[in-house]
Order: C-alpha cells, then structure tokens, then sequence
C-alpha cells in the first residue's frame, strides 16, 4: 500500500528532525552553562529552570521518537500482512488500528509524566521528604 | 568534605546542578550512567549522598537504588530522586526501596541546596 510506504517516510522524517532537534538544544545550552561556568557566573532560578528546560523538551521528543518506531513497527507488520494475503488486510487493519491507539495513548501518556512541575497546576518548590 | 555523587542521563540537568553546589561544602561526583557510579560505588567509592535521575537508558533510578541497597557500603546511604516524574504511585515505590526523598524538575536552587544541607547536616 502506496499510502503507507508514504507515511512511513513521513515519520521517519519528523523522528530525524527531532532527533536534530534534541542535539542542538543540548548544544546550545551546554555552551551556556559552560560559559557560566568558566566565568563563575552564580546562577538564579529564572536561569536554572531554563537549563532543565532542556531535560524535559529531550525526554519528551525521545517519548515522540518511541511513539514512532512503534507506530512504525505496527504499519510494516500491517504492509507485510497485506502483501502476502489480501484476505487477511481487514482483520490486519483492525489490529494495526488498535496498537497505533495503544500506542497514542501512551505516547499521551508520557507527554504528562515528563512534563515534571508544569504537569502539575498547583506545583510548588517543596521537596518531599519521606 | 561529604561525597555527594549526582547521576543523570542529561548533561544539562547535571550542569544546572553543578552551577548551585559549587559554593557548597562538599565534594561532588557527576555520572551519565548509574552503572559506571554503581561499578565505582562497588570498587569502594562511599558517598554520603546520592542523587539520581529515575528515567535513564540502560539503568534507571529505581533499579540503581535497588542495586545500592544490596552493597553494605551503600545499604542505608541518603538517596533522593531528581525527576520529572510527578506520579504518587512511582513516590510510593521509590518511598518503599528506600528513598530518602523526592525533588521534581525543574528545581528551585535554593531549595537543592536546603535538601543537600538538610540531609548532610551541615552548617546552615
């Protein structure tokens, strides 16, 4: 299926731009915190919270990434399926839809989890101790 | 000077962490991988605090605790959690191998730096 093969590529193309996206936000903010460092500059929150900003935006597009070889993964069993029995295409396209559901949901899922104090409405500074 | 080792996948989260304890009293070790801080923890290395990530490739924050726990010099040695994870089932979890405590990014410098003299007991 031509349609599939398209939106194959498609993915395979936003996982590379995120995987792009990953490195040179890491890059940025390591020659920002490396200047601070070699000129002891002392840091603040507004300036902390930036850095870590980082973390969270490459846990989050490295969950994207997941989302996608996963959904990959489903499509190219789907294609196969096809290609070998037509017969089999509904009952392959009902299961495709199912894991790329399974899939969204907890790709939605992690979106939330990694989020850290922005997941979180009434997030505070206090560190719990147990 | 107290050992406080800091492990995190991210080389930024590891540098914002460097920038608030580098006017603090102690003696900080930084690590990508918890398995290269646990191979040294195993070859004699004894912090006196530990600090770890919980969403990490190869070894996560969990089972490096786990691991921490099973080696006598390290059995009961303070560990909190720097994590994005906000979920009070992965708190309870980690509350029930040990954890000392909980810090969710991004975090306050002011208030690492409270945690890590608090646990520490040093001079305020």
């Amino acid at each position: 299926m031509m349609i599939l093969d398209s939106i194959d590529e498609l993915l395979e193309h936003i996982k590379e731009v995120q995987q792009d996206v990953m490195e040179l936000s890491n890059e940025s903010l390591m020659k920002m915190s490396s200047f601070m460092e070699k000129n002891s500059l002392e840091i603040d929150e507004d300036i902390s919270t930036a850095l870590q900003y980082q973390d969270i935006i490459t846990q989050q597009l490295t969950a994207t990434n997941e989302a996608i070889d996963s959904m990959k993964k489903s499509i190219d069993i789907f294609s196969h399926a096809y290609k070998s029995d037509e017969g089999l295409a509904n009952e392959s396209l009902a299961k495709l839809k199912e894991k790329l559901n399974v899939t969204l949901q907890d790709a939605k899922d992690k979106k939330s989890r990694f989020s850290g104090k922005f997941a979180t409405e009434h997030a505070d500074d206090e560190i719990e101790f147990f | 000077m107290p050992l406080v080792i800091f492990v995190d996948d991210s080389e930024t989260a590891l540098a914002s962490t460097r920038m608030v304890t580098n006017s603090m009293p102690i003696e900080v070790k930084q690590y990508t991988e918890a398995q290269v801080a646990l191979a040294e923890i195993k070859a004699g290395m004894v912090p006196d605090l530990i600090i770890t990530d919980l969403n990490m490739p190869v070894m996560n924050g969990f089972e490096f605790l786990k691991e921490l726990r099973g080696v006598p010099a390290t059995k009961r040695t303070p560990t909190l959690m720097l994590t994005t994870e906000t979920k009070p089932e992965l708190k309870q979890q980690g509350k029930a191998l040990g954890l000392t405590g909980w810090i969710v990014k991004p975090f306050n410098p002011a208030q690492l730096k409270q945690a890590i003299t608090r646990v520490l007991r040093l001079p305020a």
